[in-house]
């Protein structure tokens, strides 16, 4: 099946050709209104659309089956092949897709699985999710995950990817909801392989004094894109950090759509990119405060170091806005290291090359250590040191809070 | 006889399209601290940043050598690791890189230039956390970012906790006094005392004599217009002061 061939037929021969549900109906109209991702996709134009819609794909659907108990949720190719106990785990399908998405990925995810992974978090909590990732050439694979929340609760997921894809397409992603008066820390690491197409397409959703923290953190030689759309109710929070690390030919990074839909709701959306090789890193996030949004706390900025001359950063903050109390800002920057701190380590004898990856490292440390739970944080630090240097290189200085 | 340590001659120094620093000749002996007094703009700052190889200057005449050698084409690294350190008028801040990380490799990548060993963590804390105790710095500073947030007095300590750390053979410090109270002038120069051991040279840039209270000068140059205009004992100090650089508009 090529996806760009899906853009000429009717809704009902669309879902016929996905083997999917009438009940789809709906997301399989919104899907041929936005249409498959093309150069002339909003939500596309800086990524590599060729691999997702001009490729002959078979469809790969996960295999419902029975799962063990383990400290980690661990999901195969699609299939949960473990969960921890204190959460709960179903595969059903889900009806309350985000109706206003502007991803067409998004509804042909929603399309092509019939069923859902749907973790249920009833009591504050923190667990891990990792994503096996094993498809081969010419496969697509499309599979979701729905996290509900219950009010009151805070919970911590950290999610990573074991990402053995092969000129493959995986289109997967996320409907968290954070409850009312719920928090919701929700880390992502991923260190993309090097010939895969993936695409997370995600919807959150912030309901009233609901705080959903989101870091993500991308490392890429290929291409690899998360998009979102956030929905902030009112007295919301969100807040999204998110560190790119691409090299190679990759074309890497977030797209997303924050809406500040209830009053006195707060969004801070920051972004640290490293762009390597021929790589090209992409922010191009929209700010919406509706008319309803009166009091909103809106700010997004993103900076980039293009370590090659070759690289490329596609910035493009904006912000939407149909009122006038609020406070709101955003800003861009694109440029080399510093002189003045490079010069500054070598003046203590550290090498350039050195002194150069020092200064990577801290530009990424600032994102990383603004997470608040340490154990992540170390973590973190561990896979953007293997991603950047090619193995964990930091040892402990015993420095930290607990150590001192 | 002392031994020359760092010789310059007839150094002339460009930033942009303008000459700083006109045919500068100074010998700095070998443990002996040299003072460099001046006007505004006479070019002290140029020279400390032509000696540790800043991006900012051309060097369009003359030369620098250390110990013998030439080191006008050396990188600014290797300056660092044959033993110049320089202390900065304006330390930069460097945010996500952790102070005691940064240090501990600049440590290391001296010793191992010098045939010695590393230093392993615990090594290089116990020795670390004896120097900021010295030095009056909270234990806090070597948790965090590389002078990021530190007031101006901190940020001179933390210049003064590396220059011990690093054990250089010549220390040049910029305007180490501007913007220091009472008392961290005083840790500050009691720091930079401990380093005195009769083989060090310092090369001390200030605009004030207040820090000669503390540091001894074995000579006094006047730098005035890009050049070299005067060279006398401590006594050149009370006579500045009392003169000012008018004194030298007709050499």
């Amino acid at each position: 099946m090529r996806l760009e061939n899906l853009n000429t037929v009717d809704a009902n021969t669309l879902l016929k050709e996905l083997n999917a549900s009438s009940s789809k109906l709906e997301e399989a109209e919104a899907f041929l209104k936005l249409k498959a991702p093309s150069k002339k996709s909003e939500a596309y134009r800086y990524f590599e659309t060729d691999c997702i819609v001009k490729k002959d794909y078979e469809i790969v659907t996960p295999k419902e089956s029975t799962f063990s108990s383990d400290k980690d949720l661990i999901i195969e190719n699609g299939k949960v092949v473990s969960a921890p106990s204190s959460v709960t785990v179903e595969i059903k399908e889900f009806t309350q897709t985000d109706k206003e998405h502007f991803d067409s990925l998004y509804y042909l995810s929603h399309i092509i699985c019939s069923k859902v992974i749907v973790i249920s978090i009833n009591e504050s909590l923190a667990f891990n999710i990792k994503h096996i990732l094993t498809t081969q050439k010419d496969q697509l694979l499309s599979y979701r995950v729905v996290v509900l929340t219950k009010a009151n609760t805070h919970s911590t997921i950290y999610e990573t990817i074991d990402d053995k894809t092969d000129q493959s397409l995986v289109i997967g992603g996320y409907d968290i909801t954070a409850a009312k008066d719920a928090t919701v820390n929700f880390v992502t690491d991923r260190n993309y392989s090097k010939s895969g197409c993936i695409v997370f397409s995600n919807s959150y959703r912030v309901e009233e004094n609901a705080t959903f923290n989101l870091y993500t953190f991308d490392y890429a030689s290929n291409n690899a894109l998360t998009l979102f759309r956030a929905q902030l109710q009112e007295r919301a929070n969100f807040n999204a950090k998110h560190l790119l690390y691409t090299r190679d030919k990759a074309k890497s990074g977030t797209v997303s759509q924050i809406i500040h839909r209830g009053q006195s709701s707060h969004s801070n959306q920051s972004t640290k990119n490293i762009l390597d090789d021929n790589s090209r890193g992409i922010f191009d996030a929209l700010i919406k405060v509706e008319n309803s949004g009166k009091y909103t706390v809106a700010h997004q900025n993103s900076k980039a170091i293009l370590l090659n001359e070759g690289a490329y950063m596609a910035s493009k903050p904006q912000l939407e806005i149909y009122i006038d109390d609020l406070e709101a800002s955003h800003g861009s920057t694109t440029g080399q290291l510093d002189k003045a701190q490079l010069l500054y380590l070598q003046s203590r004898g550290i090498k350039v090359e050195e002194a150069k990856k020092m200064l990577i490292l801290g530009f990424a440390n600032e994102i990383i250590d603004s997470i608040d739970n340490k154990e992540i944080a170390e973590k973190v630090h561990a896979s953007f040191e293997t991603a950047y240097y090619g193995t964990p290189k930091i040892e402990c200085m015993q420095t930290c809070d607990t150590c001192l | 006889m002392s031994n020359k340590v760092l010789t310059i001659k007839d150094l002339k120094v460009k930033i942009g399209d303008k000459e700083i620093l006109k045919g500068l000749n100074l010998e700095l002996e070998e443990g002996k601290v040299h003072v460099i007094m001046g006007p505004n703009g006479a070019g002290k700052s140029t020279l400390s940043k032509t000696i540790v190889g800043h991006y900012d200057v051309e060097v369009t005449g003359g030369d620098i050598t250390y110990k013998g050698n030439s080191i006008i084409e050396a990188e600014p690294e290797d300056r660092a690791l044959e033993g110049i350190f320089m202390s900065f008028q304006h330390p930069v801040e460097i945010p996500g890189v952790n102070n005691t990380y940064f240090l501990r490799t600049a440590v290391n990548a001296r010793r191992t230039h010098l045939g010695q060993e590393e230093l392993n963590a615990a090594e290089f804390l116990k020795k670390m956390r004896v120097l900021i105790e010295e030095l009056g710095m909270k234990n806090e500073l070597i948790s965090r970012s590389l002078n990021e947030g530190f007031s101006g007095g901190e940020k001179k300590r933390n210049e003064i906790l590396q220059m011990m750390m690093l054990e250089p053979e010549v220390i040049i410090l910029d305007e180490i006094d501007s913007g220091l109270d009472i008392d961290a002038l005083r840790d500050v120069s009691e720091g930079i005392n401990k380093m005195k051991d009769g083989k060090r040279s310092f090369l001390v840039i200030t605009h004030y004599s207040r820090i000669l209270d503390y540091i001894k000068p074995d000579y006094i140059h006047v730098l005035k217009d890009g050049q070299i205009v005067d060279t006398a004992g401590p006594e050149l100090v009370e006579q500045l002061e009392k003169e000012g650089y008018a004194q030298y508009e007709e050499k």
